[in-house]
């Protein structure tokens, strides 16, 4: 058997192509693969085999009739969808109580964009729940496992989709980003993982946690496989007025290497409290890496981010507070039964359909918007907000991309980090860039001295040229390699 | 309880109102593109932006903010080029989200305002009038010849969405008390919404009704929205409080709904003014609540007491940028404004010498001002045709609109009454081919029979005699057959003219000009 999963993009479409196998096998046997494997990880909460065939169908009919080459950047490629993303007839339940038994009725943009650009849906991946928190343990529905380490969490929230792909069960999945969730999970797995730009791709369909700051991106095993992924879901979505214009080859610059490029460096972050060595050695060794395929190494400090942690869990839980108002009972989700007064099942049902995290939240963003707590909190905020971008820009005259850990540590233990406020430290290296907007990404520079387990360094891009940091990403690859599957994986995989 | 009249003599009421208007004219909802249909079956017009679906965004409709920036000029607001929308939070099952998109502190229309000309019966309301000369002014008035003029300022014209409508089943009259289920139709969820909030600078209801309804004329006038209070497309709160004459500081405020129309808002706000006049002069104390006419009962009754005040949660709205309206866009939409009512009634008066009177009322619809206009431009052209201006004013004010009135599902586009037969009808009258009397038979017959008024005349033989010598004959006879009666009127019983006449135009099978007949009378009988 093969396991298309462990594959890269190129290497499907060239397979297909070439008609070494049909779209219709790397469909049954992508899901077989994953019936064995996610056993152990549970990175899927719905598998979607019949949607996924039709779209094989209708690839290897392409084939057939030789009109593959317009099938799309993903013609035959099997991605997977993180389970806050809309999917005509799925479940999307966002790994909550609440939506346990939604289904939705359209499709995201993001999800419409890699079908239409060929993509097999193979199904709906865990998640923390409503996308709360860095673990994945919050999923309503059970946590997901790390591939390299069943003991430990993929990271999160986007688990699910970061873990699918580290195990070789698909090629890409997409996942969304609001604090670190992308870049986070892909650092703890091994893999790539791309926030892009805020605006880079439509959040439209897509259940919004924080409107201001979420963001989807891929995960793939190789910077080409994202960059193929961001082709097929940037742009302009008139559904989403957030969303920009955005007419980019994201592959086009990927060979042309580092020389003559400025990567910043941030020495605070490099001497963060809760840094461990074996990752600051890592990212040391990226940069002199960098600095060895000619890049220019740059002292670049960002004062305010220190502050994007503070501002972040002002303006998250506030976006979040109003934006989960909606899951009430009324029309769709969790309704408690015979309550006789409105006000009564609107309480029961929220307080059994979310969870623990998801309520914290709630209650968080409902206290600082009220009069008066307000303009303590959500005020100073937006300043932060403000000065944080005015730091990056100005980093920006002097560096074409930054170099930061992604995660002070590799990845943890279930059950290990019980206090909220110690998981929420997870993120102090990624916040501040969904603080100002930009795009930032985890690539995997190998395994940590101590624990044996992935690092990643995070690349962060000026707004809009996400471009950048995918160069010095494929750079990257060029000295680490590509991403590999998790070792306990691989084996099972047979073939190559 | 005593009447607002006694009331007022005390009290000074301070009154507010807060407009909403659906802009019923445009295509589509405020953030989607689901269509804006009245009466369609419910939730037909929905899809996951206005049904609050997990993921949907909203997308502003571009003529919407066009509308109410028409809005904001025509009520002489300044267009705040910067502004955003904001969520205001509250849980209710009408509005989807569990959030209004809506505006936050600055608005798109901020700091307008209005001249209301207050006359007639409606000005007796206002506290001591008679004691300003014309001209004089006192407060937010100025004293005219009859009546006053009340400047009333405009906080702002904000834009926001309506919710859906609930539909209550099995309690009583629709109420919520009692209800076995709740139904909810989100056809109306998302349908764009413009709220005008006044200044507290009204003092009487009549003031509060003049100036919803010279609102609504504005509105229809740049055609933004049907404003229709019955199908709730132009709906008016009320906030009240009394102080006592002389007294700086306001009262505690009731908030009024359901005045779906002109008389609805006039009468609850006098009895509103009464009750809480009665309340305090009991000694009693005003709650900060919400109440509701009741129009059969004829009594405001409690909905809400406020206790505190509602925390709505407002933030900006992340999933809608900032608005910034350029120079450009701001005079394109001044460019669309069309001739406001008060400007064509003062060119009424300036152009044809009609009374004020008869220029507000001609100016009160815009059907009836446009077919004055078109009856106008008929005679543009004659020497004097300007003459015919009081006479067709007279036309449309009284006969057209009794007409309108009587058939309310009939536009005046759409009857037989066309600007040509109306000038024809005029002209039949001022030549003196028919009496006033036959002009109002004609005028039925019109549009009764959809024929020009000269046609009907020579069909039915109404030309006016007017020939003196054919009448005298008239008058003779008629006075030779009623002896005893001329011989009553000679002895000082004057009110016996009336029968004299009576009796000759019936000779005369209504056709005699009844001025020539009085004449000749008099002349005879003196």
């Amino acid at each position: 058997m093969t396991a298309f999963g462990s594959m890269g993009i190129a290497q499907i479409k060239a397979g297909l192509a070439a008609k070494e196998f049909s779209a219709s096998e790397v469909a049954a046997q992508t899901f077989e693969n994953i019936a064995r494997a996610d056993e152990q990880v549970h990175a899927f909460l719905e598998t979607t085999e019949a949607l996924a065939q039709d779209a094989a169908a209708r690839i290897d009919r392409a084939i057939a009739e030789g009109r593959f080459g317009d099938m799309g950047v993903l013609a035959g490629v099997p991605v997977a969808f993180k389970d806050n993303m809309n999917l005509t007839g799925t479940h999307t339940t966002c790994s909550s109580r609440m939506l346990e038994n939604y289904v939705s009725p359209y499709t995201a943009t993001c999800v419409e964009k890699c079908l239409q650009a060929g993509a097999l849906p193979i199904g709906k991946l865990n998640m923390d729940e409503f996308a709360f928190g860095s673990s994945t343990e919050t999923s309503a529905f059970g946590p997901t496992r790390n591939p390299w380490d069943l003991e430990r969490v993929p990271g999160g929230s986007s688990g699910g989709s970061a873990a699918a792909v580290a195990a070789g069960m698909v090629c890409a999945t997409l996942g969304s980003d609001t604090g670190g969730s992308i870049r986070q999970p892909g650092s703890f797995c091994g893999i790539v993982a791309v926030k892009p730009t805020y605006g880079v791709v439509s959040r439209y369909g897509v259940v919004a946690f924080g409107s201001s700051l979420d963001q989807v991106g891929p995960f793939t095993r190789s910077v080409e496989d994202a960059a193929f992924v961001l082709n097929a879901l940037a742009g302009r979505d008139p559904l989403d007025c957030t969303s920009q214009v955005c007419d980019v080859d994201f592959t086009a610059n990927l060979a042309e290497g580092v020389c003559g490029m400025r990567i910043g460096v941030v020495p605070a972050f490099m001497e963060a409290q809760g840094l461990t060595s074996e990752v600051r050695e890592k990212v040391e060794d990226a940069i002199a890496q960098l600095k060895a395929l000619g890049a220019e190494i740059v002292e670049v400090d960002l004062p305010h981010a220190r502050a994007a942690m503070s501002a972040y869990y002002v303006l998250g839980p506030c976006e979040a507070f109003s934006n989960l108002a909606r899951f009430d009972s009324v029309r769709y989700g969790y309704c408690d039964p015979d309550h006789a007064d409105l006000g009564s099942q609107y309480e029961a049902s929220r307080a059994i359909g979310f969870g623990a995290e998801a309520k914290r939240r709630i209650m968080l963003g409902s206290y600082l918007l009220s009069s008066g707590v307000y303009d303590k909190y959500y005020y100073p905020a937006q300043q932060v907000r403000t000065l944080i971008t005015q730091d990056y820009t100005q980093a920006y005259e002097r560096v074409d991309c930054i170099l930061t850990p992604v995660s002070p540590r590799t990845a943890f233990k279930f059950g290990e980090i019980g206090d909220p406020t110690e998981m929420y430290l997870s993120d102090m290296f990624t916040i501040s860039i969904n603080i100002a907007g930009n795009g930032g990404m985890s690539f995997p520079v190998g395994l940590g001295r101590e624990t044996g387990l992935p690092v990643g360094v995070q690349l962060i891009s000026p707004a809009f040229k996400d471009a950048n940091m995918l160069r010095v990403a494929a750079a990257l690859e060029t000295v680490y390699g590509k991403a590999p599957v998790a070792p306990a994986f691989a084996e099972e995989k047979g073939a190559e | 309880m005593k009447s607002l009249e006694e009331v007022l003599e005390t009290w000074e009421a301070v009154i507010g109102l807060e407009i909403h208007s659906e802009l019923t004219t445009l295509n589509t909802k405020m953030f989607c593109g689901c269509k804006l249909e009245f009466g369609a079956a419910p939730n037909t017009h929905t899809c996951p932006v206005c049904l609050g679906l997990p993921g949907a965004l909203p997308v502003p409709n571009k003529a919407a903010i066009e509308s109410i920036v028409l809005a904001g000029l025509a009520t002489n607001c300044d267009i705040e080029k910067h502004s955003m929308f904001y969520r205001k939070n509250y849980m209710y099952p009408d509005m989807a989200k569990n959030f209004q998109t809506t505006q936050g502190p600055i608005a798109f229309c901020m700091r307008g305002h209005l001249d209301l000309d207050v006359d007639g019966p409606a000005a007796k309301e206002r506290y001591r009038l008679d004691s300003l000369e014309p001209g004089e002014s006192s407060g937010n008035i100025v004293r005219t010849e009859d009546g006053y003029r009340a400047h009333v300022g405009i906080t702002r014209i904000h834009m926001e969405e309506d919710a859906g409508k609930m539909v209550h089943i099995g309690g009583g009259e629709g109420r919520i008390a009692g209800a076995k289920e709740s139904l909810v139709d989100y056809n109306r969820a998302g349908t764009p919404l413009i709220e005008l909030v006044t200044e507290p600078d009204l003092r009487t209801p009549e003031e509060a009704r003049l100036f919803m309804q010279k609102l609504r004329q504005i509105y229809l006038a740049i055609g933004i929205s049907d404003c229709s209070m019955e199908e709730g497309s132009l709906r008016c709160d009320g906030n009240v409080s009394l102080r006592r004459r002389g007294s700086a500081q306001f009262g505690t405020k009731t908030e009024l709904k359901n005045m779906n129309s002109f008389k609805n808002l006039h009468d609850g706000l006098a009895y509103e003014i009464c009750r809480q006049a009665q309340v305090l002069e009991e000694g009693g104390v005003i709650y900060q609540e919400t109440r509701h006419w009741d129009p059969s009962a004829k009594r405001t009754i409690v909905m809400r007491v406020k206790e505190t005040a509602d925390d709505y949660r407002l933030f900006p709205e992340p999933d809608l940028a900032p608005y910034d309206l350029s120079d450009e866009f701001i005079e394109r939409v001044r460019a669309k404004l069309p001739e406001l009512p008060d400007q064509k009634a003062a060119r009424y008066s300036a152009s044809f010498g009609l009374s004020a009177y008869d220029a507000r009322h001609l100016v009160d619809h815009r059907a009836t001002a446009d077919f004055f206009d078109e009856c106008m431009a008929l005679v543009a052209a004659e020497k004097d045709g300007s003459k015919f201006a009081k006479p067709l004013a007279n036309l449309i004010i009284n006969d057209v609109t009794s007409y309108l009135n009587a058939h309310p599902e009939v536009a005046l586009t759409d009857t037989p009454l066309t600007a040509s037969r109306a000038v024809g009808l005029v002209r039949l009258q001022s030549d003196g081919a028919i009496s006033s009397k036959q002009s109002k038979q004609v005028f039925a017959a019109i549009m009764e029979e959809d024929k020009d008024p000269d046609i009907i005349v020579e069909e039915k033989g109404m030309k006016q005699v007017s020939d003196a010598g054919a009448i005298e004959a008239v008058v003779d006879e008629v006075l030779a057959a009623n002896p005893e009666k001329v011989a009553q009127f000679r002895d000082g019983k004057t009110g016996l003219m009336g029968f004299f006449v009576g009796q000759c135009m019936k000779a005369m099978r209504g056709q005699g000009n009844p001025k020539v007949i009085n004449d000749l009378l008099s002349q005879k009988l003196s």
